[in-house]
C-alpha cells in the first residue's frame, strides 16, 4: 500500500511544488530543472504514450471484433489501417533513390538509360553527366522508388551501361517525409482526401442544422441568431457590398414587427412602419447613401465590434474561469487531496 | 394566403438531402466561375502584415505549423503567404510542428514557396526541424534549449551541422514567432510559453472557430495581428498582391453564407406559421 499509495502521492507533491515555484525562482537547479529535466522526461513519457494509445486501439478494436459489438465491421478497416500505416512507417521503407557518381567509358550508353529513366532527352541526359564528370559530384536521380528491387533493377541498367552508381536509401525518420516516398504518398493520397471530405461534410451539416434548429424561441436565441447572421455576413467579402443602408430599413422592419407582435394595434404598426422609412430615407439623401455609414449599420463594422468587445469579454470571463479551475486543481495534486491518478 | 403558408410550413420541413444539394451547387458554382468579389483586408490582418514587414533583414522567424489535412483550406494558404513575405524580405525561417501532420503541411509549403518560387538553399535560409511530441513540453524545450529538444532535423541532419543553426541557442536568438494553428497545441500555448515569457514578438494565423479563443490576446498586445481563417489568409494574400487558394475559395464561402442565412430566415418564418396554426388549433 505504500509503494502504491503514499509514493506516488509525495512524487506527485513534490515534483508539483518544483514546477509551480520554478517560475518564481531564479536557482540554476530548480529552473534547470523545470525548464529542461522535467520537459523531457515529459517528452519521453508522451512518446511512450503514443505507443500505449496505438495498444490500446487495437485491443479495443479487436475486442469489438472478437464480440461483435454493433459496427464491428468498421474495426476491421480500422485495425488495417493501422498494420499499414505501421508496415509504412517502421518495417518498409519506402524511399530509394539512385545516385550517379560516374558516366564511365560509354557516356552514349548511359544517357541513354537516363532518358529512359528520366523521361528527359538523350542530349538533356549526355548535359547531366557532363556536369557529373566537369564537378566530380554524384547526382540523384529525381524518382524515389517504394522497393528495393524496383531500385535495384534501375541500378543494374546503369550499371550495366557502364555507369557507376550507388543505391542511396533514404535516413529513417526522414522516408516519411520524403516526397514521393510510400508513407508520404500514403499520407497526402489516402490520409489527406479522407481527413479532407470528414471537415467538408461539416459545411453540409452546418447548412441543415441552421435550416432546422436556428430559431427565434426566447430573447437569447434571437440574440444568437441576429449576432451568427451578422458574423456570417460581415466576414465574408459579400458583407461589405450589403449597404448599411439596407441594414436600417430592414431594422425598421423589425422593429415595427416587435411593435406590432407587442401593441396589437394597426396606428402603432403603420406609424412606426412610416415613420421609421422616412427617417432612414431622409438620413440617406442627405447623407448621400454611403454604403459604409452609419457604421453601426454596416456589416463588417458591426462585426468587427462583436468579436472585439462582446466577443473579448465572454471569452476572457472563460479564461479566467479556467485559470482558477486549472489552480485549483493544481493545489489539490499538490497537497494530495485529488488522487483519482492512483485509481481513488 | 393559406396555400402559400402550407407551402412554407411543407419546405421547412423538407428533405434534407435537398439542403445538402442546394449547397453543393452553390459552393462548386464560384470555384468554377470566380465572381472576384473584393477583399477588404481588416485592421488585424494588417496588423500580422505589418510587424512582418517590420523585421529587419536577415531576422530569424520561426514558423510553427500545427494543422493537418482537415484544416488545410484555410490554414495552408495562411502558411504560404506569410513564407512569401519572410522570403521576399530575405528572412531566415526555422519551421517546427507540434501535431504530426504539420510536418507535411509544412514540407507541402516550403516546397512551393522556398524551392520553387524563390530558390532557396535548405539549412542556410530555411530548415524544417519537424515533429516532436510533447505539446507544450516541446515550446519549453525551445524556449529552453533547442538542442536538447532537437537533435536532428526532419531530414535527419545533425542540428549542428546545419549552417542557420550556427549561433541558435533557444527561442531568444529568435526575432518572430508566427504560429499557424487549428487547435491545440498551439497559439495559446505558445502564447504563454514562448513569446509572453520571453518578449518575442508573435503572429498567429488561426482557423474562424479559433478567433474567439485568441481575440484576447489579440487585444491585449501579446499578439501582434491575427489571421482569422479563410477571410484572414484572403486579407493576407491581397496585402501581399498575390491571390491564391485563399482568395478564390472567399467566392464560395460568401454565397454559402448568404444561402445558410437565408435557410436561418426561411426556416424561422416556417416554424412562426407552424406555432401560429398549433395555436389556433388549441
Amino acid at each position: 500500500m505504500f509503494w502504491k499509495r503514499q509514493i506516488p502521492i509525495a512524487i506527485v507533491a513534490l515534483i508539483g511544488t518544483i514546477t509551480l515555484f520554478g517560475w518564481f525562482t531564479d536557482q540554476p537547479t530548480i529552473k534547470s530543472f523545470v525548464d529542461d529535466d522535467a520537459t523531457q522526461w515529459y517528452d519521453i513519457l508522451a512518446s511512450f504514450a503514443i505507443f500505449l494509445g496505438a495498444l490500446n486501439l487495437l485491443k479495443l478494436q479487436m475486442q469489438k471484433i472478437i464480440k461483435q459489438k454493433s459496427g464491428w465491421q468498421y474495426s476491421i478497416f480500422a485495425i488495417l489501417g493501422f498494420l499499414i500505416a505501421f508496415t509504412a512507417g517502421f518495417l518498409m521503407r519506402g524511399a530509394y533513390t539512385v545516385d550517379i557518381k560516374s558516366a564511365g567509358e560509354t557516356p552514349q550508353a548511359v544517357a541513354q538509360v537516363l532518358a529512359d529513366e528520366t523521361g528527359k532527352t538523350v542530349q538533356e541526359s549526355e548535359i547531366i553527366l557532363g556536369l557529373i564528370e566537369a564537378e566530380n559530384s554524384p547526382m540523384s536521380l529525381e524518382k524515389v522508388h517504394w522497393r528495393g528491387k524496383s531500385v535495384n533493377d534501375v541500378a543494374n541498367k546503369l550499371a550495366n551501361s557502364g555507369a557507376e552508381v550507388e543505391i542511396k536509401p533514404e535516413d529513417w525518420g526522414a522516408h516519411l517525409t520524403k516526397k514521393d516516398s510510400f508513407f508520404n504518398w500514403m499520407f497526402f493520397k489516402i490520409f489527406t482526401p479522407l481527413s479532407a471530405t470528414m471537415f467538408a461534410l461539416l459545411a453540409f451539416l452546418v447548412a441543415s442544422a441552421a435550416y432546422r434548429a436556428f430559431r427565434i424561441r426566447n430573447f437569447e436565441a434571437t440574440l444568437l441568431l441576429v449576432s451568427g447572421i451578422i458574423i456570417m455576413l460581415g466576414r465574408v467579402p459579400i458583407g461589405s457590398k450589403i449597404s448599411s443602408w439596407f441594414v436600417l430599413y430592414i431594422l425598421v422592419l423589425l422593429v415595427t414587427i416587435m411593435v406590432n407582435t407587442w401593441k396589437n394595434s394597426r396606428i402603432l404598426t403603420f406609424g412606426t412602419l412610416g415613420i421609421g422609412l422616412l427617417l432612414v430615407t431622409i438620413a440617406g439623401v442627405s447623407m448621400g447613401w454611403p454604403i459604409d455609414k452609419p457604421g453601426f449599420a454596416y456589416l463588417p463594422t458591426l462585426q468587427d465590434w462583436i468579436y472585439l468587445v462582446p466577443n473579448i469579454a465572454g471569452a476572457r470571463a472563460i479564461m479566467i474561469g479556467i485559470g482558477l479551475g486549472v489552480f485549483a486543481t493544481s493545489i489539490r495534486y499538490i497537497f494530495g487531496i485529488e488522487r483519482s491518478y492512483i485509481g481513488e | 394566403m393559406k396555400k402559400l403558408a402550407d407551402l412554407v410550413i411543407k419546405l421547412g420541413n423538407v428533405d434534407r438531402r435537398w439542403i445538402f444539394i442546394i449547397i453543393a451547387i452553390v459552393v462548386m458554382y464560384p470555384l468554377f466561375k470566380p465572381l472576384g468579389l473584393p477583399i477588404r483586408p481588416t485592421e488585424s490582418s494588417q496588423e500580422v502584415y505589418a510587424a512582418i514587414e517590420a523585421l529587419p533583414e536577415g531576422s530569424k522567424v520561426l514558423l510553427s505549423c500545427e494543422y493537418g489535412p482537415s484544416t488545410k483550406p484555410e490554414i495552408h494558404p495562411m502558411a504560404v503567404g506569410v513564407l512569401r513575405h519572410l522570403f521576399e524580405n530575405g528572412h531566415q525561417v526555422y519551421v517546427t510542428c507540434l501535431w504530426p501532420d504539420g510536418q507535411f503541411m509544412a514540407r507541402e509549403a516550403l516546397e512551393q514557396v522556398a524551392e520553387n518560387e524563390y530558390n532557396r538553399t535548405y539549412g542556410e535560409d530555411y530548415v524544417l526541424l519537424g515533429f516532436r511530441p510533447g505539446n507544450e513540453a516541446v515550446i519549453k524545450g525551445i524556449v529552453s534549449d533547442i538542442r536538447k529538444m532537437y537533435t536532428i532535423d526532419s531530414r535527419g541532419i545533425p542540428i549542428d551541422d546545419i549552417p542557420m543553426m550556427n549561433g541558435v541557442k533557444n527561442i531568444l536568438d529568435l526575432d518572430f514567432i508566427f504560429s499557424a494553428s487549428a487547435g491545440y497545441p498551439g497559439t495559446v500555448e505558445w502564447v504563454q510559453l514562448a513569446a509572453d515569457p520571453t518578449g518575442i514578438p508573435m503572429s498567429t494565423g488561426v482557423t474562424s472557430i479559433q478567433v474567439n479563443e485568441v481575440m484576447p490576446y489579440v487585444d491585449a498586445g501579446q499578439i501582434k495581428g491575427i489571421l482569422a481563417g479563410m477571410p484572414g489568409a484572403a486579407e493576407y494574400e491581397a496585402l501581399l498582391g498575390k491571390t491564391g487558394i485563399a482568395t478564390s475559395g472567399m467566392d464560395a464561402q460568401s454565397i454559402a453564407h448568404i444561402v445558410i442565412v437565408l435557410f436561418i430566415i426561411f426556416g424561422n418564418i416556417a416554424f412562426y406559421l407552424e406555432r401560429q396554426r398549433s395555436k389556433k388549433t388549441f
